[in-house]
């Protein structure tokens, strides 16, 4: 029951933990771009284009997959406290 | 004001601290003289400072409690400051179980076991390192639960009354933590700076907007009164 617990609980925490963490993420993401975009403007291009294709280069590029490492770092962690302590 | 922020302030930092002075593991170099078992009643808060029954067993108002009796070197600040002469220790020897505090010790049978066979009375004495969270309460029989014995291996000549157990875990969680509350403000001043300002000021933009268009009406009534008055 307790195990039950500790799943369900760590899920609902870590899920908490893993959207905060995407939104600041994709806000610094846009803001870096937004920064870029004031240094040296591309020519042919509209800021709000080239905000968009960075965001979009963004979302299926490997940063956005390794915040998934929230959800796998943690039962790692209890894996190897449980295996030193017992 | 400012008292009573620095008051809230200092009350949490306290509490904080507290907590994980209780929480983390610490290490105490010492001399297991006997194990035993009591049964014990457990009351009201002091059940805070008592893990639940072994894992996998029904938790009752009543039950066994491992005991390991020590005697140890006395130490502060995790370990980091020793001093005095040993002192009588003892410990309680719980399962922690699966969800607090998360040090997921199942084996308090075999810990008691390790305990037992580490008993030394005779001369010369063998010193072992427990390792262990919580207090020692005397007024409220509350005990530290120990996680770990280990022998300790010194080299020939060196007393192992001399040794001294680096914090190592402490150190990790402490780093960890503070790596953590770093990232946590970080967040906070993006969504502040990308969020609620633009909100806020957006706010503020109608505001104005609506203190001006109040402001202007009441000059055209103003002006319409005016023309009431005789010139």
């Amino acid at each position: 029951m307790q195990f039950v617990r500790l799943v369900l609980g760590g899920f609902v925490i870590l899920g908490v933990i893993y959207i905060c963490v995407s939104l600041y993420s994709r806000s610094v993401r846009r803001e870096k771009l937004e920064n870029w975009w004031d240094e040296a403007p591309v020519d042919g291009m509209t800021r709000e284009a080239y905000i968009a294709e960075g965001m979009a280069k963004y979302e299926v590029g490997l940063r956005r997959k390794l915040i998934w490492l929230i959800f796998v770092i943690p039962p790692l962690v209890v894996g190897t406290i449980i295996y030193f302590i017992n | 004001m400012r008292n009573i922020r620095r008051f809230i302030r200092i009350a949490l930092l306290l509490i904080v601290g507290l907590f994980l002075h209780y929480v983390m593991p610490q290490q105490d170099v010492a001399r297991v003289t006997s194990t035993e078992i009591i049964r014990t009643d457990f009351g009201g808060w002091q059940r805070l400072f008592f893990a639940q029954a072994d894992s996998g067993q029904v938790d009752n108002v009543t039950r066994d409690l491992r005991l390991i009796n020590t005697e140890r070197l006395p130490t502060y600040m995790f370990g980091l400051i020793r001093g005095g002469s040993p002192e009588t220790m003892v410990y309680r020897n719980e399962d922690t179980g699966w969800i607090y505090p998360p040090y997921f010790k199942f084996d308090s049978s075999d810990l008691q076991a390790e305990a037992s066979a580490a008993i030394s009375t005779a001369v010369p004495q063998e010193w072992v390192v427990v390792t262990h969270y919580g207090w020692r309460i005397r007024w409220a029989s509350i005990y530290p639960n120990a996680v770990a014995i280990r022998p300790i291996l010194v080299a020939d000549g060196e007393s192992p009354l001399d040794y001294r157990p680096f914090p190592w875990v402490n150190l990790i969680i402490f780093v960890v933590l503070i790596i953590g509350l770093v990232f946590v403000r970080a967040m906070w001043m993006q969504f502040r700076e990308r969020t609620l300002d633009p909100i806020a000021d957006s706010a503020g933009d109608r505001l104005d907007h609506v203190n001006a268009d109040l402001a202007e009406r009441r000059g055209r009534f103003r002006r319409w009164l005016d023309t009431w008055k005789s010139k």
